[in-house]
């Protein structure tokens, strides 16, 4: 039993021995294959795993670049051209424009009434713009005056223009009266307005409602203002009386195929209300010299009224502008009252010597100032002849002294406009103003005066 | 009164031709908005005699939201939660504050929950919320901030998560941060999550909506994905609304609450269970009974007091998502 046991111990150990013997010399093969497929399988773990790094790179950037197309999409843009510094939201429905008007005049006045003024150099505008858009439906406007040493807030409005046919506008603003007066001051023809411009508002606070009855042809204006002088402007009514003014103006064959009647616009403006205790106005010549004022103690009693007739004609180069006011002033003196009537017209023609077409806004040169690309801007020749008078018994009511304040002055003016670009030009008006009266002895000396101006304007 | 605003309706569409309404919906609904819209217009047809187009846009819920909160002319929203058009109420006025009080069901039409879809075979052994933390797996779900879904999926994750910790929050808050450790890439919208998991073949398991991962399923063949349905998850309600300002000026007030109205009828909740929506309707749902999965579900009432304190407590600027999750690390 035992030597049994023994004998198969021997037996088995010897197959093992004889196992071993055969599995030894391929034991590093076996080993070497294993360890291969082992390697290739964490070389396929690496490649997966680069494959999804690489991936998820990929899909990151896709994500990034269309996040940032969304951004570009959205964002707002910021342009500076000749339309001025504007930002504006990617929908359009807020805009910013940054605008400035600058103005440097000469006035040299010559001949025998040179002491009516003083030459000088001066800034007569000086007026930084912000205006633009919010809520796609409100404009805004905000324009001050730092121009000849003073402060000034000239223009202050928001306008919502939901339905463009009856925009209402309100805050401090032109009144709808004077077709000159509405003119911007960078597009009229001449370093100054002329004679009808004198006897209508220039800025008031009030409410106007304004729109196209007829798209492009029929436009209407008309509002509630606190009332101010003639040619004046303020920020507070002097009395609870307020002006009502309002403004049909026709362009009745803009956009026709009738072209030599397409520039053709005519219209009236009027206005009225009361007045009590308001400044009186002092009118003044081309070269800004003062030629009438109000004897001391007169006050403004009773109505004022406006009546403006008004029309331009432009045709290619050609321009012609023509404008009529009266204007009726209740006047007091002690228990003198009169209402007295102020008239004035002009009739300014202009033509563009470099071909451009003249328009109620200023020309664009075709080619713009660059000599070294043969490029000189656009001429412009301007002639205006106007006429200024109050009624005799402005005299008669002591309203005015015969002696120092002429009741009419005729001029007439004439000058070059050199159009640089759209938004630079150099003006040089010559201006004869006579007078009728405003002398101890018969009429106050002419005016003859020079006129230069550089003038920047963007909006 | 209802028939006058019907012929009144009719009258209007038949002077001015086709009512156009635009309908602005969270990422998944396209394919069942198109079967909704055809189904609508054509019963809409037959009612009144009028012509209706239904416009869809899609995108991620809370970019919706947010597209009409700044002017998107929406008639109607159909988004993923109660808590972006809450944000349109509340940011616009356009709505009254209790919109979703003015449809059944908190104004919630159809449901749905968040499940996973896996590469076919299940290679990483996904079987539940817990599987998602291990170290290795990668996982796909879109961007809290811009998709409803994400936040369905972060929601569904916490709520396990406190199930499983005797509802301690920094437990909770340690194992979604950890979820979110293995998130490679945030897509905006549920849908381009799907599209980086099944066609860009990235990650290892997409959190999704269950409709999305059924269509995923079907579309791109069973071969390839698998679906696997979690130990728990979250019942998801996305509500529905009438922009009252923007439809009264439209003229499209009727013909919009009748179009919301028609996804509650018995046709409207076949086509939400036909594009695996889990209906409302008893008699739908039983119907559909067998084709969607039976699995506990929560509701963010019941684990997060409703949408405005989740909302404020885990997407707001702040709050636990910018806590865990940096983007770029």
């Amino acid at each position: 039993m035992r030597q049994g046991a023994v004998l198969k111990m021997s037996l088995r150990k010897i197959r093992i021995g004889l196992a071993l013997m055969v599995v030894m010399p391929l034991a590093p093969t076996l080993a070497r294959a294993q360890s291969a497929d082992q390697k290739i399988q964490q070389l396929e773990q690496k490649v997966d795993e680069l494959d999804q790094r690489v991936k998820v790179a990929e899909r990151k950037k896709e994500l990034d670049d269309a996040d940032a197309a969304a951004k570009a999409q959205n964002a707002a843009s910021v342009t500076a051209d000749t339309g001025g510094f504007n930002i504006k939201s990617n929908d359009g429905n807020f805009l910013l424009k940054i605008g400035a008007d600058l103005q440097v005049d000469n006035r040299a006045y010559l001949g025998d009434g040179a002491a009516n003024g003083s030459d000088s150099i001066l800034l007569r505008r000086v007026r930084p713009t912000f205006s633009g858009t919010v809520y796609k439906y409100v404009d805004y406007f905000f324009r001050p005056d730092f121009g000849q040493g003073a402060t000034v807030i000239y223009d202050a409005y928001l306008e919502l223009k939901y339905e463009p046919a009856a925009k209402v506008r309100v805050g401090k603003f032109k009144p709808p009266v004077g077709l000159e007066r509405l003119q911007s001051d960078d597009d009229t023809s001449f370093v100054e307005r002329g004679m009808p411009t004198l006897l209508v508002p220039s800025r008031d606070i009030g409410y106007q409602i304004s729109g196209d009855l007829i798209p492009k042809r029929v436009n209407y204006s008309a509002g509630v203002f606190n009332g101010v002088a003639d040619n004046g402007l303020s920020d507070a009514a002097v009395s609870g009386h307020r002006d009502y003014a309002a403004r049909l103006f026709l362009t009745p064959f803009n956009g026709t195929s009738v072209k030599a009647l397409r520039g053709l616009g005519f219209g009236s403006g009027i206005s009225g209300g009361g007045v009590d205790g308001e400044p009186l106005p002092a009118y003044k010549t081309v070269g800004q010299a003062t030629f009438f004022t109000f004897a001391s103690g007169v006050t403004e009693a009773g109505h004022r009224t406006r009546l403006t007739p008004q029309g331009y004609y432009y045709v290619g180069p050609f321009g012609l502008l023509t404008e009529y006011t009266l204007t009726e002033e209740g006047l007091k003196k002690g228990l003198m009252q009169r209402d007295i009537a102020f008239r004035a017209w002009q009739v300014a023609g202009t033509y563009i010597l470099t071909g451009e077409a003249k328009g109620f806004t200023s020309p664009t040169p075709k080619k713009p100032f660059d000599p070294r690309n043969n490029g000189w801007g656009a001429v412009e020749l301007a002639v205006r002849v106007g006429d200024f008078s109050a009624e005799k018994g402005i005299y008669n009511y002591g309203f005015a002294s015969a002696a120092t304040t002429p009741r009419h002055a005729h001029e007439w003016v004439g000058g070059v406009n050199w159009y640089l670009n759209r938004l630079v030009r150099i003006s040089v008006d010559y201006g004869n103003t006579n007078f009728g009266g405003g002398a101890a002895a018969g009429n106050r000396l002419p005016e003859r005066v020079l006129l230069t101006r550089f003038q920047i304007n963007f909006i | 009164m209802k028939l006058t605003a019907l012929l009144l309706a009719a009258a209007v569409c038949y002077a001015a031709g086709p009512v156009k309404l635009l309908n602005v919906s969270y990422d998944p609904t396209r394919e069942l908005y198109q079967n909704i819209n055809a189904a609508f217009a054509k019963q809409w047809k037959a009612k009144t005699g009028a012509d209706v187009v239904v416009n869809q846009s899609h995108g991620g819920s809370g970019s919706q939201a947010r597209s009409v909160i700044d002017g998107l002319q929406a008639d109607v929203v159909t988004l993923a939660l109660a808590y972006d058009i809450d944000a349109i109420a509340e940011k616009t006025g356009l709505l009254p504050k209790n919109w979703q009080s003015r449809f059944p069901d908190n104004s919630s039409p159809y449901t749905s929950t968040i499940v996973f879809l896996v590469r076919k075979g299940n290679p990483k052994r996904i079987k539940d919320w817990n599987d998602l933390v291990r170290p290795g797996i990668s996982i796909i779900t879109p961007n809290p901030k811009t998709s409803g879904g994400a936040r369905w999926n972060y929601l569904a994750a916490w709520g396990y998560a406190l199930r499983q910790n005797n509802n301690d929050e920094s437990k909770a808050k340690d194992f979604v941060a950890r979820l979110y450790k293995n998130v490679p890439v945030l897509d905006s919208g549920a849908r381009g999550a799907t599209t980086t998991f099944v066609q860009r073949g990235i990650g290892d398991v997409l959190l999704a909506w269950e409709n999305e991962a059924f269509l995923a399923v079907n579309e791109l063949g069973k071969d390839k994905l698998e679906l696997v349905v979690p130990s728990i998850s979250i019942l998801a309600e996305p509500p529905v609304a009438v922009v009252d300002n923007v439809a009264a000026r439209h003229g499209t007030a009727t013909v919009a609450k009748a179009y919301l109205d028609f996804i509650y009828s018995p046709e409207g909740q076949e086509i939400a269970a036909k594009n695996y929506y889990r209906p409302r309707s008893k008699e739908v749902a039983a119907k559909y009974d067998k084709q969607f999965p039976h699995l506990t579900l929560f509701t963010v009432d019941e684990v997060f007091g409703g949408w405005q304190k989740a909302q404020k407590k885990h997407f707001d600027e702040g709050g636990t998502f910018d806590q865990i999750y940096q983007p770029g690390r």
